[in-house]
């Protein structure tokens, strides 16, 4: 455990001083400065469009960042060959990936509290501050995504080049996102069969509507039973296996 | 004791990357070992398979067949792993971390912690003459910089066994004096030590035996005079007399050469040095000197390059 925390810090450290990471945050805050402008431009609760811009930016940001750096975790230390004196010292490649994946998790977590700060004082100016108390709900659902984003990733940065790890990765995100709003829409319209085939389909695909409690908490349909709790398990779930296929494939694969 | 090294049958074979069906051989069945607080030193042009025997040793790449013991495990065990140190061809680190977080983060994974820690890496901060430049990131550091850096996590956890791949490489004259300093301070702790290196005068002076890898093959293994052929020793012998003495000479011998007051003869062979000896002895010379010397490691090196030339060849 030491040492997949060692690994995990060292990453964390290197990453958090990449000229990357500063990009990203002035992405997040030009988004934020977006949705101030829509609130002067649109009709309705500015709190709580506000509300629904900065939890969509926090969503956003970290998939992106966990995309970013998440694809190029193992390929970047294959290619610079990085990899062969740490793997000469008493780390497992196992413990390695399981470093590789908590140092990139730690960021996403510095960066949520970092972003949520923010996105407090902007609540602040719509005088709503308390409310970020509403939406930790949401935050921790939009951790628990990003987490299966960099498990995904890692398994693509163990396979493959950056360029391919990131088509997957986005690709996974992607269906994600949609997966159940697309089942939805298919199973509507087509024959029995075709709906079977698609409902079954839904189990395998990745569905992030289980991570999506932000919407019912801006516009105050408040947190269903339960939601929290099977969002934990369901990216639980994802995070175990596609960390383990990718111990699997990275114990096979010759570091040449 | 347990060897540090002991390598039985080694083959490794890749997949061609061009035609599929075809594998490439990059080391073809051989043995070797390596003795406790011995250095031994790899020799072979670029692709020879120097490279590739050492990502072997390390468990990076599995062998296609033959066996490998380090310390009585295989490669990769992590049991062994403090034990070695290794220093990868040409090393990067992480650019965004100093030298010292690098000792740091290698010596915590090794076990290394505390004070210990820090006392271990500034003195091989200092030893490898990076001290002043600890606290720098490493996306600043000069090409022999980061060579210094590598040796330096290398040899933080003081393991048993150091294996480097090129380590002279990329250093100034002093930085090559320097990590040779450190190599035979290596030895003198009862260390032993494995590294690949082009520059032949170095691994000459530094290694215990040599082994000479051409095409994959192992061409040699031993001590420098050991994998001398007794054919190529080149016999010699230096003679003098008096005046009247002189002008008989040249008619003794054909291709005799006249250094200052001395007349040197090069031989053919032991038995021609030995009749040839004989034959200025019994004519009353003064041998100043007689005896064979040994070809240099470059010579040996090139000459197995002119039998593998010749064997493409034929």
């Amino acid at each position: 455990m030491k040492r997949i925390l060692n690994v995990a810090y060292y990453t964390f450290l290197e990453m958090v001083r990449n000229k990357v990471l500063f990009i990203l945050f002035f992405f997040a805050l030009f988004i934020f400065g977006l949705g101030i402008v829509i609130t002067q431009m649109t009709i309705g609760d500015n709190l709580t469009i506000i509300s629904d811009v900065g939890l969509a930016t926090i969503e956003i940001f970290l998939t992106v960042l966990s995309i970013f750096l998440g694809i190029s975790l193992v390929q970047k230390e294959l290619s610079q060959k990085t990899l062969y004196p740490l793997l000469a010292r008493p780390v497992s490649r196992a413990e390695y990936i399981l470093g590789k994946f908590f140092g990139m998790l730690l960021l996403v977590i510095v960066a949520i509290v970092i972003m949520s700060v923010i996105f407090t004082i902007l609540l602040f100016f719509y005088g709503g501050a308390g409310r970020i108390i509403d939406f930790l709900p949401a935050i921790y659902a939009i951790f628990l995504q990003t987490s299966t984003i960099i498990s995904v990733a890692v398994l693509c940065s163990t396979l493959t080049e950056p360029a391919v790890a990131a088509t997957l990765t986005i690709s996974f995100y992607i269906i994600g996102a949609t997966s159940y709003n697309l089942v939805y829409a298919i199973t509507k319209r087509t024959s029995e069969t075709v709906t079977k085939i698609i409902t079954t389909l839904r189990y395998v695909l990745p569905d992030f509507n289980h991570f999506n409690i932000k919407d019912n908490l801006v516009y105050g349909r408040g947190l269903e039973n339960l939601s929290l709790g099977v969002a934990s398990i369901y990216a639980l779930i994802i995070v175990v296996i596609v960390l383990s296929l990718s111990i699997i494939f990275f114990n096979a694969k010759e570091i040449n | 004791m347990t060897k540090p090294i002991e390598v039985k049958n080694l083959t490794k074979t890749f997949r061609h990357p061009m035609k599929v069906w075809d594998r490439i051989e990059a080391v073809r069945d051989f043995s070797f070992s390596v003795e406790p607080g011995e250095i031994v030193g790899f020799v072979g042009h670029n692709g020879a398979g120097k490279t590739t025997t050492i990502k072997m040793l390390m468990g990076l790449i599995w062998p296609t067949s033959g066996k490998i013991s380090i310390f009585g495990k295989k490669p990769g065990d992590v049991s062994i792993k403090n034990k070695i140190g290794f220093l990868p061809e040409r090393p990067y680190f992480y650019s965004q971390l100093s030298g010292m977080d690098v000792l740091k983060y290698f010596g915590k994974l090794s076990g290394l912690k505390g004070t210990t820690l820090i006392d271990r890496a500034e003195k091989i901060l200092r030893q490898v003459g990076l001290y002043n430049d600890r606290n720098r990131r490493l996306g600043g550091y000069s090409k022999g910089m980061l060579q210094r850096i590598g040796l330096a996590q290398a040899i933080i956890h003081n393991p048993e066994l150091v294996i480097m791949d090129e380590p002279m490489s990329g250093l100034d004259p002093v930085g090559r004096r320097e990590v040779k300093e450190i190599i035979r301070s290596l030895k003198r702790d009862g260390k032993s030590v494995i590294f690949s290196s082009h520059i032949l005068s170095d691994i000459e002076n530094l290694s215990d035996r040599v082994l000479i890898i051409e095409n994959g093959f192992k061409k040699s293994f031993g001590t420098v005079r050991e994998i001398v052929d007794p054919d190529n020793i080149r016999y010699k012998i230096e003679f003098g007399g008096k005046d009247e003495m002189k002008d008989a000479a040249f008619s003794l011998f054909k291709g005799i050469r006249v250094a200052s007051d001395r007349f040197i003869i090069d031989c053919e062979s032991l038995e021609d040095f030995n009749s040839k000896l004989s034959t200025i002895v019994e004519k009353k010379y003064t041998v100043h000197e007689a005896g064979g010397t040994y070809p240099s490691l470059e010579e040996i090196v090139f000459s197995v390059k002119k039998e593998v030339g010749n064997e493409k060849n034929s």
